[in-house]
């Protein structure tokens, strides 16, 4: 995979065509959202049901993880896959690239999941009360906490990149070498695959912020429990 | 596979941005029209469960205002089986005063009934009675039994009491009056001047007579002096007698 094409320098910063296509897609999300929820209505027409759809989906999917606190990790999550998947589908129009298919975008997401479990884990019971649970069960498995951290935030800037940059490379082979028709398949399956790494890579972050959030939950009950026997 | 570290943060960056910019313009207005929407559903539920509750109780109250006017109602109806009842006996004791006055006048009808019948018998027989008398009379109304007749009116016109002459006198003073004899059978000379002397003795002057022959008398004899009348005869003693009985009856 080559390296993405600088379109333009702002100052010391070069800005890529990776770049440029998320502000594409942040330009495309500002205008859509604020053109449909100018003006919302509680007798909602085609498109207002699909929004609201689309966001209790999202709610639902949280709350059925970590119950009460989908409002809280809802624009953190929410824009995790509704970014991802769009990002993702972007592939399939020619001429455009993923910017999933790059490991800087990637390991940038990865890097702000990571920060996110540990900001909602203190922010949910305190700094001193969620480090304790690396201690748990024992000190003895702190490296191995530690280690899980890096590399759990490594596998999933590693996963999506790979996996949407060789389906991107796959589809140019197959249209190299078996014509123009013979990647619509592909194609079909670039949908399905876009649309199962955006919800993989949201449900893993979801699942590591609950992790940290329930960690300290289960860490306080087991207490209770030894305190009480 | 290069890694870029201006993509990195700027990616880092766009991202957190992206955050802000879907919270203000899709969920913070998504979630509002919801929770508005569930607001507007939960305020019907609760409308719909407070008029449910009205209801309930409307429903409770008009049941036991039922149940009232239930016994308002078999309480009203023991009252008008009272005043019925009160009101038939009331009107029985009319019906049987009304029917025992009836029973009493159709008695006093009928007992005057009878009374008058009895009567209508009784002057039947006293009118059978007569006839019968008078038809046994007139068998035995001979000339004989008229000189015995003639011997009681001489008899009579001697024997009047003071006041009976003084009529006699008082009725014998009219101007032109004149003395009439009627007898059943024929008077011959001898007994008309013998009673034109009684007569005269009687009345205390002499009048002039007339004598004229009734067979209706049967027997006997029939003297007017004016207004005054003497019977003698059988005809108007069976009358007599008849009225006798009648009043007697």
């Amino acid at each position: 995979m080559e390296a993405a094409a600088i379109w333009f320098h702002l100052g010391p910063f070069a800005i890529t065509s990776v770049v440029a296509t998320t502000w594409g897609v942040m330009l495309a999300l500002t205008l859509f959202c604020w053109l449909a929820t100018r003006h919302l209505t509680l007798d909602p027409g085609p498109l207002q049901t699909t929004l609201e759809g689309v966001v209790s989906a999202i709610e639902t999917a949280i709350d059925a993880v970590l119950p009460g606190r989908a409002q809280l990790l809802l624009p953190f999550i929410g824009t995790l896959w509704i970014y991802i998947l769009i990002s993702n589908l972007l592939g399939i129009i020619p001429g455009l690239h993923s910017p999933m298919g790059n490991l800087s975008v990637t390991s940038g997401l990865a890097l702000l999941v990571f920060f996110s479990v540990h900001w909602f884990g203190v922010r949910s019971e305190g700094v001193r009360r969620y480090l304790r649970h690396y201690l748990s069960p024992s000190p003895i498995l702190l490296p191995f906490h530690l280690i899980s951290e890096v590399t759990r935030t490594a596998a999933l800037a590693v996963r999506l990149f790979g996996n949407i940059m060789s389906l991107e490379m796959a589809a140019l082979l197959v249209l190299l070498v078996a014509g123009l028709l013979a990647p619509v398949p592909l194609l079909m399956l670039h949908i399905v695959e876009a649309t199962v790494q955006a919800y993989i890579f949201g449900m893993l972050a979801l699942i590591y912020v609950a992790g940290a959030m329930q960690s300290q939950q289960n860490l306080e009950r087991n207490e209770e429990g030894d305190g009480n026997g | 596979m290069e890694f870029d570290w201006t993509t990195f943060t700027l990616e880092i960056i766009n991202f957190l941005i992206l955050v802000w910019i879907l919270k203000r313009f899709l969920y913070r207005p998504v979630l509002d029209v919801i929770a508005r929407r569930r607001a507007g559903v939960e305020k019907t539920l609760a409308d719909a469960k407070r008029i449910e509750a009205e209801a309930g109780e409307f429903k409770q109250r008009c049941e036991r205002e039922l149940a009232q006017w239930e016994k308002d109602k078999e309480a009203a109806q023991a009252r008008l089986r009272e005043e019925l009842a009160a009101e038939r006996g009331r009107l029985m004791a009319a019906l049987e005063t009304s029917v025992a006055e009836e029973r009493e006048r159709r008695r006093v009808l009928d007992e005057r009934r009878q009374h008058d019948l009895q009567r209508s018998v009784e002057e039947q027989g006293i009118a059978q009675g007569a006839a019968f008398s008078a038809r046994l009379l007139s068998r035995v109304a001979t000339p004989e039994l008229e000189a015995r007749l003639y011997a009681l009116l001489l008899e009579d016109l001697r024997g009047l009491r003071a006041e009976d002459k003084r009529a006699v006198a008082e009725a014998a003073a009219a101007p032109g009056l004149q003395l009439r004899v009627q007898s059943a059978f024929a008077l011959d000379e001898g007994r008309r001047a013998e009673l034109a002397r009684v007569l005269a003795e009687a009345t205390g002057k002499t009048l002039p007579v007339e004598y004229r022959e009734n067979p209706e008398l049967l027997a006997g004899f029939h003297v007017s002096i004016g207004p005054w009348i003497l019977h003698a005869n059988l005809r108007d003693e069976l009358k007599f007698f008849s009225g006798a009985l009648r009043h007697a009856g």
